[in-house]
């Protein structure tokens, strides 16, 4: 058998892991395991991790020479076997084998326990939660419709101020458009740029903003919009990289100029798609900036989480009902205009 | 034609593709001003990348086609487009813009003559739009002036397509293969307007076709590609059993 990089690598990485959950588990059930300070040494981790990596090489090689069917060959070598032998299925076994340590080890890390979700104590204390959000206090409504409002406008203006940039970045951001080498260059870098602008999330985002501007709407604003144009940039390029090249091609046959091409060629076949994508972000804005204002990115959330710190259930019943009610408008009032102009 | 000028000179045209297929190797042919000229031959022959060189939507690796002493294989740029405004070309898909009208898509004919934002915000010239009017009457689709191009037939949008290259007021029509994809009793139609452009308005055409039939009743010359090399030139009369089985090889079989 030739060696293959990717067929060992997934081998050796999988071998390694199945030898570690076994020591652990084994660990864990014997109760010999070291304590929990042993495993916060950086040196114990590097070289325990180092340990296995070898052992899993190890036991690689061995099932390579002895013509085990391991899942990387499954899954990287070509030759198809019909005969099913013990070696053949030999992979089926890891797998399974994997997933039940997996999920054994996941129970334990988790610390699940049925014994705290039908704990008497904790059952009424969440009792008491409910009914204080099923019996609201309404007396708080036109403070929350104020910060509903701020909420919308928010999610609004990120949205609006995203649209441009992110019509613009599509182009750029398109590979069927940036086809010099140059302009390829921009491209990656463009991509990258806002693949990790995506990455960190509007709640990190919020954060960053409200220690750079304040606490407050505008920094809400900010995060969401910086978000917004990561967002749209891609899902926009997507549509551009999509479009049908023939009408591209017609209008530059006429001797039309770049931007000429682009406003005849390519503009008429994402109009409706932009402005499908452009509503559904905006409905996305509206509950994201629900969740913003809860880190101090204003609006309803800011409210929420105030009330929540009191422990005020009532008031917190009338916000979540003010919420949903709009969460709800927006969502199908911008499914049926996107069903509208598909 | 009692005189030939020659409208076109193409000198050794060579073209790779990146991948290192070689679709053109070192063809030369005079295109006469005012002909019918048919290119035929099988797919992949190299006679699309031919016509997509002559208007530069392909960019040729070598040779000349030199037209009013320049040569469009060396330009670039601004110059390339107003090569594009002379040398009109239609295509099999037609590469109308669905969404907008009919008008619309055939005073696209004249943007290269229109400022970008008079073009974006419609305001075309007056005598622009008179054209425009005048020469979808001309290709019978008066009627269909404000529908959207993508609810006509495949047969309405080559017309359209025609009265775009019209609008252009080229001085060359590149037509590559404008009925390999109407139904062949459409065909005719649209043959016919090629032919009538080419007889009334002197409009030089350089026309791909796929049917003999098609190249024997409309052209006025012919040649023939294969693999990238011209291997036929002449009248389309001349073409007998013999010089078919060269041109599509051994294999084919004529189609009546």
């Amino acid at each position: 058998m030739q060696i293959n990089f990717k067929r060992s690598l997934i081998n050796t990485v999988l071998f390694a892991y199945t030898l570690a959950a076994v020591y652990f588990l084994t660990g864990y059930f014997m109760g010999t395991l070291p304590s929990k300070e042993h495993f916060l040494d950086i040196d114990k981790i590097k070289v325990g991790s180092l340990l296995f990596l070898v052992m899993g090489f190890v036991l690689d090689c061995g099932s390579n020479w002895s013509s085990l069917k391991t899942i990387g060959d499954q899954l990287f070598s070509k030759k198809i076997e019909f005969v099913k032998t013990a070696s053949n299925v030999f992979w089926k076994l890891h797998i399974y084998l994997v997933l039940i340590l997996t999920i054994i080890a996941s129970i334990i890390v988790v610390e699940f326990s049925f014994m705290d979700l039908f704990d008497e104590y904790g059952f009424q204390g969440a009792v008491r939660l409910f009914k204080g959000i099923f019996s609201p206090n309404f007396e708080i409504l036109p403070r929350a419709l104020h910060a509903i409002v701020e909420t919308i406008y928010i999610a609004f203006l990120a949205t609006f101020i995203a649209v441009p940039i992110a019509f613009f970045f599509s182009f750029v951001g398109a590979k069927n458009v940036m086809t010099h080498p140059v302009a390829f260059a921009v491209y990656m870098t463009l991509r990258t740029f806002l693949n990790i602008v995506r990455s960190v999330e509007p709640l990190i985002w919020a954060i960053i903003f409200s220690v750079w501007v304040g606490i407050g709407p505008f920094a809400g604003m900010l995060a969401l919009m910086l978000h917004s144009v990561a967002s749209l940039t891609k899902q926009y390029s997507e549509i551009v990289e999509c479009i049908d090249d023939g009408p591209v091609e017609g209008v530059k046959a006429t001797g039309a100029g770049i931007l000429q091409t682009i406003a005849f060629g390519i503009v008429p076949q994402i109009v409706l798609p932009y402005i499908s994508f452009t509503i559904y972000r905006w409905d996305i804005n509206v509950r994201m900036a629900t969740v913003i204002g809860l880190v101090g990115g204003g609006g309803i959330g800011t409210m929420l989480i105030q009330y929540q710190g009191q422990a005020m259930w009532r008031e917190v019943g009338c916000i979540v009902v003010v919420i949903a009610v709009v969460v709800w408008v927006l969502d199908t009032g911008s499914a049926y205009i996107r069903e509208a102009i598909k | 034609m009692s005189e030939k000028t020659t409208h076109l000179k193409v000198k050794n045209l060579e073209k790779m593709y990146p991948n290192g297929v070689k679709a053109l190797k070192g063809l030369s042919v005079d295109v006469y001003k005012g002909e019918f000229l048919a290119v035929i031959g099988l797919s992949g022959s190299g006679k699309s990348t031919f016509l997509r060189c002559v208007n530069r939507l392909n960019d040729p690796t070598g040779g000349e086609i030199i037209f009013e002493d320049q040569d469009i294989a060396s330009l670039s740029g601004s110059g390339v487009r107003k090569i594009r405004g002379d040398i009109a070309m239609i295509f099999q898909k037609f590469n109308l813009v669905g969404r907008h009208t009919v008008l619309s898509n055939v005073l696209m004919g004249s943007l290269s003559r229109t400022g970008f934002f008079r073009s974006v915000m419609g305001f075309y010239k007056e005598e622009d739009k008179e054209k425009a009017v005048e020469y979808l009457k001309l290709v019978g689709l008066a009627e269909k002036t404000h529908v959207r191009a993508d609810e006509l037939s495949g047969g309405q949008q080559q017309r359209v397509a025609i009265a775009r290259a019209l609008m252009q007021q080229p001085k060359i029509l590149l037509a590559d293969e404008p009925v390999a994809s109407l139904d062949p009793a459409l065909c005719h139609t649209v043959m016919d307007y090629l032919k009538e452009i080419n007889k009334s308005l002197g409009i030089t055409v350089l026309c791909n076709l796929h049917h003999l039939d098609l190249v024997k009743e409309y052209s006025d010359r012919a040649i023939a590609l294969k693999d990238g090399e011209k291997v036929f030139e002449g009248s389309p009369a001349e073409i007998n059993d013999e010089w078919f089985k060269q041109i599509y090889g051994e294999e084919a079989r004529r189609v009546q």
